[in-house]
């Protein structure tokens, strides 16, 4: 019995529904040893911004109960030589490549996919709006319908190609988020990012990361992802990828189930650097055990 | 980044050394020939929970012939703890060999080797090297006790060997065996003694700094090696870094072993 796993993310075609979460895989050199790029549904960098960010003062992680905090700060070497050195490089890779773009100030964002535009080796943007927007006193892009739109309408006018936008969970209501996106123009969600938390050493009584608060991922956050993802595609018509927590193909499954269209595996990288391919194959052999035939049956296949 | 890979060991030996102190041997073939001195391996155990990362250690020693890898290590949290009571036949998964290796000058005729506390592991594969290529070396180690002194009968048994005049000095803070107090006093002495071209250093941060202040304006080519809470092991996910002179690097592919005068301490 032949399987289907081609899926179609606003206008983004994939072969298979796994893409890598943003922050967790670089630009897949450094995975590259353990598995074949090319096999991935596609490629989904860290996040990009105008210039050079130095991120934050270590320690920058902290393993938590079935998942870990992080306040990277989002690091990275700025857009050029994101261009010149990972893009050049990720072009020969045979997997569409999707930039993440974060951004202080709408300008940053829009400068950004301006210079990215051009590039041929860009096939998607995913929008990171948890950034803080610094016009509006820190408080990130995704908190507010206002910024939402804001931000997105004016990506949206900025490029051609498939534009997602990737939705914080840190809110009180996804789906109202989440049609602002809609209606600003975006082909796609992504969600979740991090859940904000935090970890103190009761013996020094200091908190366990220099940033303070930071960002869980993992399995401890997968329960929160299911129940976003499965709001957000009751309130939208655009497809959604989910990620959270994902570390085998029956978990990407679930969210297959809750609504989304694709996932993306992060901190599972960390945990096992095949991970991304054996949630492909996990997803094959669910839908191989269970006689689905077409993978994009699963989307939203939830009974209830 | 070039043949990083998973391996599949087995613990053949795993007891207690010292206190708080454990020393693993896994056999792992491939793993054990891959290593080369300074590198670590990002380990996975069986049965640990929630505790979802992995945890780096650096190589002891490898062992080519016999395909193992020693890991000495210190049962400070869940991990190591767990770690401690793991039995031989168990089975660890193996990231590696990761991280820049030790780099000494080609020509390295006399070099001096500061250890503090499970610091003198890391150093261990870099004496043997060293000793082989004909160097002079000087090992200068720490710890809070005599009991806690575990590497230096292999120490010892390296450099009685060695065809060049080499040394082993030890400090304790409790003046159970050798010098009393910290090791800093036995490394002035060996500066003031002998001119070295190479030094190399691992240990607590503040004793490191320490060290590497004591070298200032020498002419000798001088690394450490450096600790930083590790996600992926790979050079990924960015939260290991280390500040240097030239910017934000990371520890697990741009060090551990760093050119000494270029870090930044905090
Ligand atoms: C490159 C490298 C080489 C190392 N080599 C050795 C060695 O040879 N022998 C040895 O005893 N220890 C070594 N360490 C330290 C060792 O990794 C930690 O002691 C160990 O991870 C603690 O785990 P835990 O679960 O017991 O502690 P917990 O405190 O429960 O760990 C919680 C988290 O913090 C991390 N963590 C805690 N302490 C450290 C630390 N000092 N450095 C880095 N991460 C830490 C853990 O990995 C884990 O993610 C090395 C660390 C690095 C980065
Ligand atoms: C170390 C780390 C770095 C991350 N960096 C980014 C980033 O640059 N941009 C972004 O949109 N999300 C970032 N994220 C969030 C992940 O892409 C993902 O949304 C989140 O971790 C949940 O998925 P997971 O549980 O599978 O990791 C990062 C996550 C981690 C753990
Ligand atoms: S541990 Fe991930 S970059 Fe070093």
């Amino acid at each position: 019995m032949s399987l289907a796993m081609g899926v179609s993310l606003g206008g983004l075609a994939m072969k298979n529904p796994v893409t890598t979460a943003s922050g967790t895989f670089a630009s897949g050199r450094e995975y590259a040893d353990f598995i074949d790029l090319s096999a991935l549904g596609a490629l989904t960098t860290k996040g990009v911004s105008l210039h050079a960010w130095a991120g934050n003062a270590t320690p920058r992680i902290a393993e938590t109960p079935s998942g870990m905090l992080n306040s990277i700060g989002l690091q990275n070497p700025g857009v050029q030589a994101f261009i010149d050195s990972d893009l050049a490089w990720l072009s020969t890779q045979g997997v569409p490549v999707i930039v993440n773009v974060s951004g202080h100030s709408i300008e940053e964002y829009l400068a950004v996919i301006a210079l990215l535009e051009p590039q041929d080796a860009v096939h998607a943007f995913e929008l990171n709006i948890s950034c803080p927007n610094v016009d509006a006193g820190g408080m990130a892009f995704g908190c507010s319908t206002a910024n939402v739109e804001a931000v997105v309408a004016k990506a949206r006018a900025a490029t051609k190609k498939p534009l997602i936008v990737k939705l914080t969970p840190n809110v009180t209501d996804i789906a109202e988020i989440a049609r602002s996106a809609e209606g600003a123009g975006a082909d796609a969600l992504s969600l979740i990012n991090t859940v904000l938390g935090m970890a103190i050493d009761a013996h020094t009584r200091k908190p366990r990361l220099a940033r303070v608060v930071g960002g869980l991922s993992g399995p401890a956050i997968k329960p929160i992802a299911l129940r976003l993802v499965y709001e957000a595609y009751r309130a939208v018509a655009i497809p959604l990828i989910g990620m959270g927590g994902i570390m085998t193909g029956e978990d990407a499954v679930e969210f297959l189930l809750a609504g989304a269209s694709a996932v993306a595996v992060g901190t599972a990288n960390f945990v096992n650097p095949r991970a991304t391919v054996e949630v492909i194959e996990g997803i094959e052999r669910y839908c191989a055990d269970n006689g689905v035939t077409d993978v994009k049956e699963l989307i939203g296949g939830l009974l209830c | 980044m070039g043949n990083v890979f998973e391996g599949r060991g087995t613990i053949r030996r795993n007891e207690q050394v010292g206190p708080g102190l454990f020393l693993m041997e896994v056999g792992e073939a491939s793993m054990a020939r891959a290593i080369t001195p300074g590198q670590f391996v990002h380990v996975g155990l069986p049965g640990m929970e929630g505790h979802i990362l992995r945890r780096p250690f650096s190589v002891y020693s490898a062992c080519g012939d016999s395909g193992t890898i020693d890991i000495l290590y210190q049962a400070v949290g869940f991990g190591t703890r767990h770690m401690a009571g793991l039995g031989p036949g168990a089975a660890v998964s193996l990231l590696g060999p990761l991280g820049r290796a030790w780099h000494p000058p080609e020509d390295t005729r006399c070099a001096l080797l500061v250890g503090g506390g499970v610091g003198a592991a890391p150093l261990f594969l870099l004496a043997a090297e060293l000793v082989r290529c004909g160097s002079a070396v000087d090992v200068v180690l720490g710890a809070q006790t005599a009991d806690a002194l575990v590497c230096r009968g292999r120490y010892e048994a390296l450099l009685a060997g060695a065809p060049a005049k080499s040394s082993l000095r030890c400090a304790t803070d409790d003046g159970s065996f050798g010098h009393a107090g910290f090791c800093t006093p036995l490394v002035e002495e060996r500066l003031a003694a002998r001119s070295y071209d190479y030094a190399a250093v691992c240990g607590p941060e503040p004793m490191m700094r320490i060290v590497i202040g004591q070298m200032e304006g020498l002419p000798l080519a001088c690394e450490a090696s450096l600790e930083r809470r590790m996600a992926c092991g790979v050079g990924a996910c960015l939260s290991c870094v280390v500040a240097t002179d030239e910017g934000m690097r990371r520890a697990c592919v741009d060090g551990p072993v760093f050119d000494a005068r270029k870090v930044v301490f905090a």
